[in-house]
């Protein structure tokens, strides 16, 4: 049995199996791999982004590097951390390029983060000078897709703890920010 | 929506199969720098192995030993950096291990001869280290960007590890000193010198 065919037969997850049949050599099957990751991934932006035509230009931006990049997903591996990977890379560039940034602070707030504010910085290295607690709070939200239940839930903190972590550290980064900026 | 479609159809028309050259975008560039060294190194520089019949295989094994590994780890360093969502804690903590024995190493000379870092010939190093050490890096620049790295910081520091390691690889058999001061002062030093620029540059140079 191959690993290809193995990891078929085991993996419950839609993108799995769609890519598996895919690489087979069936058109139709990755027709239904990119359709799904459109959904998943319009899912994730649209909680960091928000539902308007930046998601839709991000959305392209991510799928047609799913697609390019396709050779750095090893067959047997799964693809969900993968395309999380690559989705979330390609928004950090994006907003790279606007040279400026919105971040969704919590499931009710959005904070808008001033121009420029995140132009040319490199993300983990600002969380790396945030309290290990928060930089995982943002961590889980914003760059992992996770709600502030689900942050919460992973980390063993109720709702409300999360989102007061996400928001201090929020506002910590962007005084490290505005310090670093000359 | 009708965007988004006709993106889909024609991505799906193109076919889920990578491109059967992927090995050979991200080894080629690696391998091509590696002999680009060597080769330069051996018709440049007089004198390989000359030192072996004072000092015997000792400081050649070190020397080598060393550089061969980082580059190893480097690579394969690199590799995984280039492989979306692939935890890379792991690889990363393999690529500082040689430093740590080469340091330990050191400890064990300072307490027994005494550190052994002056040497004749270290002008002659900077400048060998110097000059194939970014020639190695933009090869694994070149190497990396045939993947997808997501951390362009830490694939940059990781390509300068492996720039520093190909030119200490490189040099190495021309070098008459045997000290394991002079190997942390004129080769690591550069090495790590290399892998801060990548560091400082990745964001730059890997991003796609």
């Amino acid at each position: 049995m191959t690993r290809t065919s193995f990891q078929t037969q085991v993996s419950g997850d839609a993108l799995d199996r769609h890519m598996a049949d895919a690489r087979a050599g069936d058109r139709k099957a990755y027709r239904q791999f990119l359709a799904e990751a459109t959904r998943r991934i319009r899912a994730m932006l649209a909680r960091k982004v928000g539902a308007d035509s930046e998601l839709e230009d991000v959305l392209q931006e991510c799928l047609i590097a799913l697609h390019e990049k396709r050779h750095t997903l090893d067959p047997g591996r799964p693809v969900g951390p993968w395309m999380y990977a690559i989705a979330n890379y390609k928004l950090i560039d994006h907003w790279r390029k606007r040279g400026r940034s919105r971040l969704v602070l919590d499931d009710e707030v959005e904070m808008d983060v001033a121009a420029d504010s995140f132009a040319g910085m490199d993300i983990a290295a600002l969380l790396g000078e945030l309290p290990e607690a928060q930089a995982q709070a943002i961590r889980l939200t914003h760059i992992e897709g996770m709600t502030n239940r689900e942050a919460g839930e992973h980390i063993g903190i109720g709702v409300s703890a999360m989102k007061l972590r996400v928001h201090r550290g929020m506002l910590r980064l962007k005084e490290i920010v505005d310090e670093q900026r000359p | 929506m009708t965007d988004i479609n006709s993106v889909l159809d024609q991505l799906a028309s193109e076919g889920a199969s990578p491109p059967s050259s992927g090995k050979l975008r991200f080894a080629g560039p690696l391998l091509a720098v590696l002999a680009l060294c060597a080769v330069g190194a051996a018709l440049i520089l007089d004198g390989a192995f000359a030192s072996m019949a004072r000092d015997g295989m000792g400081p050649i094994a070190v020397k080598w030993g060393f550089s061969l590994i980082l580059l190893g780890l480097s690579a394969v360093a690199l590799f995984v950096l280039g492989k979306p969502g692939r935890p890379t804690r792991a690889v990363m903590i393999g690529v500082a291990l040689p430093f740590v024995v080469i340091l330990t190493l050191f400890g064990v000379e300072i307490a027994t001869t005494g550190p052994m870092v002056y040497g004749e010939t270290w002008r002659q190093c900077l400048m060998a280290m110097s000059v194939m050490s970014p020639i190695a890096f933009v090869g694994a620049i070149y190497a990396a960007r045939s993947l997808a790295p997501t951390n362009l910081r830490r694939a940059g520091l990781v390509a300068g590890l492996f720039g520093g390691a190909v030119a200490m690889m490189a040099y190495a058999p021309f070098c008459p000193e045997r000290g394991v001061g002079y190997m942390v002062v004129f080769y690591l030093l550069p090495i790590l010198a290399m892998a801060a620029i990548g560091w400082a540059l990745g964001p730059r140079l890997l991003r796609w």
